[in-house]
């Protein structure tokens, strides 16, 4: 249970995403800052407003500090592609979970967003298809199985209880063949951590060839 | 003159910002000044970035203060404008003036 001097500090999430982006050097100044300016905030504005711009900042300050190594082209294209898939995902659930299409509707829009996976590259595509094979897993454990397929998602969940979910299938079933998947689900928070390594090393390096110029 | 002498808008904006705060700049101060005259939300994210690049180019310099109570015992990075700095202004500013003579903005434009 969060105590209330826990909830007066700022977000431990957040804390540690700068601390993973940032160097032992780097960290120490930009923590300080936030710090300084969310206790201000807080005595100002309140503990939520000060707990929202704190997390804002981070997001921000991970952007600069990544956007310096990744060519920015290539984030602009990847943001597009992940657009895409999301905006097919996010129609089909409405049509699913609103019952407002027709069958026939159904299987031509299926048609639409397997061209949609077409225009995205095959990594997003293969992603795609394994989140939504994870949730008709999730489903069929939770005893509503329908039986048509990888598409029926209209209650599906996040990705990670999908993957726990297929733990639990496996658990289960004692069936490890669909474990190879796993990484796939959790493909997000893996990144986000190996990212944060590399960014952290590449600026800890430039940092040190600076100081020794 | 290469064309690496002149500073970027925001870097152009930070180091005006260093110069206005003389040696009370750091992260903080230098992010809400910015906020303050320009009205734009900025991230100390973007503020580290840009001064660790004008650190590269010579511009500025920085030096750790005392560690404070209220940054949760963590020193402060001050940062100061060097001379080759304060000449790549002068050269920003001079070009932009070159660039805007003559030209009637607010009456063509608005």
């Amino acid at each position: 249970m969060t105590s209330q001097a826990d909830f007066l500090q700022p977000p431990r999430p957040a804390v540690w995403l700068v601390n993973l982006f940032t160097s032992a050097e780097e960290a120490e100044s930009i923590r300080g800052d936030l710090l300084e300016e969310y206790f201000h905030l807080m005595s100002k504005s309140g503990v939520a407003f000060a707990r929202n711009w704190y997390w804002r900042q981070t997001v921000k300050t991970i952007a600069h500090l990544v956007g310096g190594w990744i060519p920015c082209r290539s984030l602009v294209d990847h943001c597009r592609r992940s657009r895409r898939i999301f905006t097919a995902e996010v129609r089909l659930r409405v049509a699913r979970a609103g019952n407002i299409c027709s069958s026939s509707q159904i299987s031509g829009f299926r048609t639409s967003f397997q061209r949609l996976c077409i225009l995205c590259d095959e990594w997003d595509c293969d992603r795609t298809r394994h989140r939504v094979d994870v949730r008709w897993v999730y489903r069929r454990l939770g005893g509503q199985e329908k039986g048509d397929g990888c598409y029926d998602d209209a209650r599906s969940g996040p990705w990670r209880i999908g993957g726990s979910a297929m733990l639990a299938w496996v658990a289960r079933t004692g069936d490890a063949s669909s474990l190879w998947m796993l990484p796939w689900y959790f493909a997000d928070s893996v990144a986000i951590v190996i990212g944060g390594a590399i960014v952290r090393t590449r600026r800890s390096a430039a940092m040190l060839r600076r100081s020794n110029a | 003159m290469s064309g690496r002498d002149y500073l970027g808008e925001f870097e152009h904006i930070i180091v005006l910002a260093l110069l206005r705060l003389d040696d009370r700049a750091y992260g903080v101060t230098v992010r809400q000044e910015i906020e303050f005259r320009t009205n734009r939300e900025v991230s100390i994210g973007a503020v580290y970035a840009t001064l660790d690049r004008l650190e590269t180019k010579g511009f500025v310099k920085s030096h750790r203060g005392d560690p404070t109570p209220e940054r949760g015992g963590r020193s402060k990075r001050f940062f100061r404008v060097t001379a080759k700095g304060v000449a790549a202004v002068n050269r920003t500013q001079r070009a932009l003036q070159r660039m805007t003579e003559g030209l009637d903005l607010i009456r063509t434009y608005s």
